[in-house]
């Protein structure tokens, strides 16, 4: 401890030493004066009695140990001089580690924006979200309407709360063509809560949340410069929403984003009678932001929204039963509620690893160049380097070429991050993230090099600090003792890396299996020619059922006049696209409490539903036109409905209800049995389904359906006339083919595989070239050896199948090390990515045959240079 | 460094012994030092006075010695040097360690020519 200690006394010590030596100087000048010299002279003398002052003072700061900046650069220099005068190995080892090190930076630049968000605001630190927690269902869920209220009239730790309704849609017509829009319900003081004005206009003020005043709107600057062209006079003016007409008063600066929220505008949020009332507490769909008071910390805050929760649950037992409240800090919500922290763990895992193995690359290069300079390094042992500088001026060396290796890593991750910025955009909330090369990566891509530099060259500056001076003084190049253990430790550093190529490429197979499959399993009914829209009929002018049926029985008709079109069908949504749950009752069966009832998922659906989609019918019949609201209530089941509810027993003719929120629940008969269709195309799931009829219990929000016998994105401004026909401002949404939908479902998924597959080709490069250089140097070395072989009569094959027989040894140590650590990663993918299965020991077989073809590859080159071994050159040469 | 060809160069260690012991009289600063060893040896042993520095240093820094503010002669502020207990042990080690090869070298010299 003692050197931690000394290296905080430094400036101190210097400074003493300095007092000490310019004390003595004067002193003695004093004395000499005193006898008689001038002051010049006896400066002169002082000085020459005392010997070179400042390379004194400069042996003397020495001792410490710390080096001078003189003596630091002048290891700079020597590094880069050593470097350029081997331009081969400079190169390989600088390519290596940028390569390393790029991957690293361009997935740390992704891991920075999603983990480390920038939060918008003043003190964004102070600003926490309020959510609702139940151990059934986690605990970023929205808030209900009562709760809100009351807890913003109880609170004493927050400056101030705001509510949002996040996720509502609505049509935007005049000026162009009708449009869906995202947009978000706010109390007036929300943008107050984050600290943010609007780039232009203004916020909304206190009591524009009351009716009547709260036809007001803000837009969103990507919606200001998409929809209206950045025009600055758009204030003032009104725009029609959902045939109503609004005031725009602001537009919000672009710089206003939160991870996994984007809405396109924000209208005031109006809580009506109905939302407060006791039945409003099982609407769950306020996120609240609040801002903690001075001086309030979020341990506080947490205290008392526990407290107050409590409160809730006492007063209203039926309704608030299991649910408590928590409290976050923006970012930790943000990261939380978006849910993408596992497959940037994996990524982020896969990138070490090809660091690690680039290190050991560049590890073995040193030590390679190390032994070739044992002699040199004798020499300045000999002549009176201490080992210290050695070593210091090895380090240099890995750290200049660290740190080549970062700027050049820093180009290439330039370019990296461009890549998969383009590739972003399966996603609305995950393209609208800022992925950039700044400080952050800036400052990673220097850690990293840092870091990079320490692992490759400590085994070599080590062992070069133990050099036998006089071994190496001796003029031999055959190896020496310690030439043995070097390429030794040579042969364990590539045998890691082929370990952890094996690692890795096997964990990456698994992964990019199993997510394919995912990506492409069947989901029970026809994806192709089949196009889909959406539609939401606003309260104005399809104030109730019949409203609704008779649209929708009109769009269905026209629908069908279009050419190309075999079936026509109207969803409450699309097939495997996870549609709401509800708790069913069975008739004759016992009334269950709330957590064990029976549920399942629920659609309603036109007659031709079942033969537009595709889906096979299995017992019974589907709906028709008779199923209307006259006619008794039908449903039909899935087959899992059956399988599970009713144990394979006869389902049709038995009376279930499915439990509705907001309709009134009655009993119907099960009329037909139909195939199942996975509730979600990127989950292997099956759940229990039934399917209503929409004439008999319709909604005003659904999907289309069309089924065509032509290419279906060629049916869409068909599509569109015949809507704009029957209602010029009823927009449709989201048209695109079910093909095109299943796709956006896929997510990043298509993006996590590439970016796996690329690193795992990356790793089986790097560890091919580690091989390849070691039996490259290894053959360089056996020169003599070889020469004498065949001198002695061994032929071109022998020498061939020797040196194979070094990588292959190697190649199966490493292998066999790296499928042992890699045998529990199956069962920890099964626990990570729940309901998908990864275990495919047919995989371990491949990868094994990849890693066996490559060290053939690599060991063969060298090897045929091995055979064209002159003997005599060979034996002549010492 | 020898100045004067007539005199030898000192043995690895022989300055620490001396500058140990005498710190160990007398806690001293740089240019005291360097004017107590010179007068006491009589000028026989010629050091330039500047490499008394770096070995200071260096027993500063084994912990042998530890150095404190205080005054030199002319009563300007610089540092003294004086002996730790660890140093004491070092200088009674170094001592008995020269003690030994000096003897050892007298038994060489003493064998008279036969």
């Amino acid at each position: 401890m003692q050197w931690f200690k000394q290296l905080f006394t430094r400036g101190r010590r210097y400074d003493d030493l300095a007092i000490s030596i310019k004390e003595h100087l004067e002193e003695k000048i004093e004395e000499l004066m005193e006898n008689g010299m001038s002051r010049e002279s006896a400066e002169r003398t002082a000085r020459r009695e005392f010997g070179n002052v400042t390379l004194i003072e400069e042996h003397s700061r020495e001792i410490w140990g710390w080096p001078t900046l003189g003596s630091i650069w002048a290891d700079v220099k020597f590094a880069l001089r050593q470097l350029i005068h081997a331009p081969g190995f400079t190169a390989t080892a600088v390519l290596t580690l940028s390569l390393g090190i790029a991957v690293n930076a361009t997935m740390f630049s992704l891991v920075s924006a999603f983990l480390l968000p920038h939060l918008p605001g003043r003190n964004p630190q102070n600003v926490v979200v309020v959510s609702s927690v139940n151990p059934n269902q986690g605990d970023t869920n929205p808030v209900s309407a009562p709760n809100y209220l009351t807890w913003r009239a109880d609170t004493r730790v927050f400056a101030g709360m705001a509510a949002v309704d996040e996720y509502r849609t609505a049509s935007l017509t005049g000026q162009g063509q009708p449009e869906s829009v995202n947009y978000a319900a706010v109390s007036p003081n929300y943008f107050n809560i984050f600290g943010v004005s609007p780039q232009l206009g203004r916020s909304f003020i206190a009591g524009e949340d009351q009716p009547g005043r709260d036809h007001v709107l803000i837009l969103s600057h990507g919606l200001w410069e998409g929809r209206f062209g950045s025009d600055a006079s758009i204030i003032g003016r009104k725009v029609r929403v959902d045939r109503e007409d609004y005031l725009v008063v602001g537009v919000m600066g672009a710089d206003f984003q939160l991870l996994g929220f984007t809405p396109q505008m924000w209208t005031p949020l109006v809580l009506s009678a109905a939302d407060q009332i006791v039945a409003g507490r099982k609407q769950r769909f306020l996120y609240l932001f609040a801002r903690l008071a001075p001086g309030v910390t979020l341990q506080q805050a947490r205290a008392e929204l526990t407290i107050l929760a409590k409160r809730s649950q006492m007063d209203f037992p039926a309704n608030e039963r299991r649910w408590g409240a928590a409290v976050r800090a923006l970012g930790d919500f943000l990261i939380h509620s978006f849910g993408i922290r596992t497959a940037l763990a994996v990524l982020m895992t896969t990138v070490s690893f090809v660091l690690l193995i680039a290190c050991a690359n560049v590890a073995g290069l040193l030590l390679t160049r190390a032994a070739g300079r044992q002699k040199e390094l004798a020499i300045r042992v000999s002549l009176g380097a201490s080992r210290m500088r050695v070593v210091r001026q090895l380090l240099t060396e890995g750290l200049v070429i660290a740190l080549l290796g970062g700027g050049v890593g820093l180009l290439l991750t330039y370019i990296g991050i461009s890549l998969v910025r383009a590739n972003l955009s399966f996603n609305e909330a995950i393209s609208a993230v800022p992925v950039s090369l700044d400080i952050k990566v800036f400052l990673f891509v220097l850690g990293v090099s840092l870091v990079s530099a320490t692992l490759s060259s400590l085994a070599p500056a080590l062992k070069a600090s133990h050099t036998d001076t006089n071994a190496g003084l001796k003029n031999e190049s055959r190896t020496t003792s310690g030439g043995r253990s070097q390429s030794r430790l040579r042969a364990v550093l590539v045998g890691c890396e082929i370990a952890l190529a094996l690692f890795l490429l096997i964990g990456t197979s698994l992964l990019i299996r199993g997510i394919f499959l995912l990506d492409h399993q069947p989901l029970g009914f026809r994806t192709d020619h089949l196009l889909t829209g959406s539609v939401a009929l606003d309260h104005t002018r399809y104030s109730d059922a019949s409203h609704q049926l008779l649209f929708v029985r009109g769009l269905i008709r026209s629908l069908q006049q279009i050419p190309g079109v075999e079936d026509v069908a109207v969803a409450s949504d699309l097939p495997a696209t996870n549609p709401n749950t509800v708790p069913i009752q069975i008739e004759g069966e016992p009334k269950l409490p709330a957590n064990e009832q029976r549920s399942a998922l629920d659609a309603v659906v036109t007659a031709d539903y079942l033969n537009a989609v595709g889906i096979p019918l299995l017992r019974g019949r589907t709906f028709t036109q008779r199923d209307d609201a006259n006619a008794p209530r039908v449903v039909l089941v899935n087959d899992e409905f059956v399988r599970r509810y009713f144990e394979r027993q006869d389902p049709l003719g038995k009376q279930i209800r499915p439990d509705k929120e907001g309709a009134a629940s009655t009993w119907s008969e099960i009329v037909g049995v139909v195939s199942n269709v996975k509730s979600y195309s990127e989950e292997t799931r099956v759940d229990p389904e039934v399917y209503e009829s929409f004439l008999q219990r319709p909604v005003a929000s659904f999907s289309l359906m069309l089924r065509s016998n032509v290419e279906p994105h060629s049916l869409i401004p068909a599509l569109r006339h015949t809507i704009a026909k029957l209602d010029a401002e009823l927009p449709l949404a989201n048209v695109m083919s079910m093909d095109t939908v299943i796709k956006r479902q896929r997510n990043g998924n298509p993006l996590f595989i590439r970016l796996l597959g690329t690193f795992a080709l990356l790793a089986l490069i790097l560890a091919a070239i580690g091989i390849y250089g070691l039996i490259a140097y290894s053959v360089s070395q056996r020169t003599h050896e070889i020469g004498i072989r065949i001198a002695l009569g061994a032929g071109r094959s022998d020498i061939l199948w020797m040196i194979l027989r070094q990588g292959l040894r190697m190649a199966a140590i490493g292998s066999a090390l790296g499928v042992a650590i890699a045998l529990p990663l199956p069962k920890l993918f099964d626990s990570i990515f729940q309901g998908l299965h990864f275990g495919a020991p047919g995989l371990y077989v491949v990868v094994l045959a990849a890693i066996l073809m490559v060290t053939i590859f690599a060991t063969y080159v060298p090897a045929r240079r091995a055979t064209y071994v002159d003997p005599n050159a060979a034996l002549r040469d010492q | 460094m020898a100045k004067n060809p007539e005199h030898r160069d000192l043995f690895s260690g022989a300055l620490e012994l001396m500058i140990l012991h005498s710190l160990r009289l007398k806690p001293m600063h740089g240019y005291a030092l360097a004017k107590h060893i010179k007068l006491v040896s009589d000028d026989l042993l010629q050091i330039e006075e500047g490499s008394l520095y770096p070995a200071l240093q260096r027993m500063l820094k084994e912990g042998s010695l530890e150095s404190e503010p205080g005054l030199s002669a002319k009563g300007r502020p610089t540092r003294i040097y004086r002996l730790t207990d660890a140093g004491i042990r070092r200088l009674e080690y170094e001592v008995s360690s020269f003690e030994k090869m000096l003897s050892g070298i007298t038994r060489v010299l003493a064998v008279a020519e036969a």
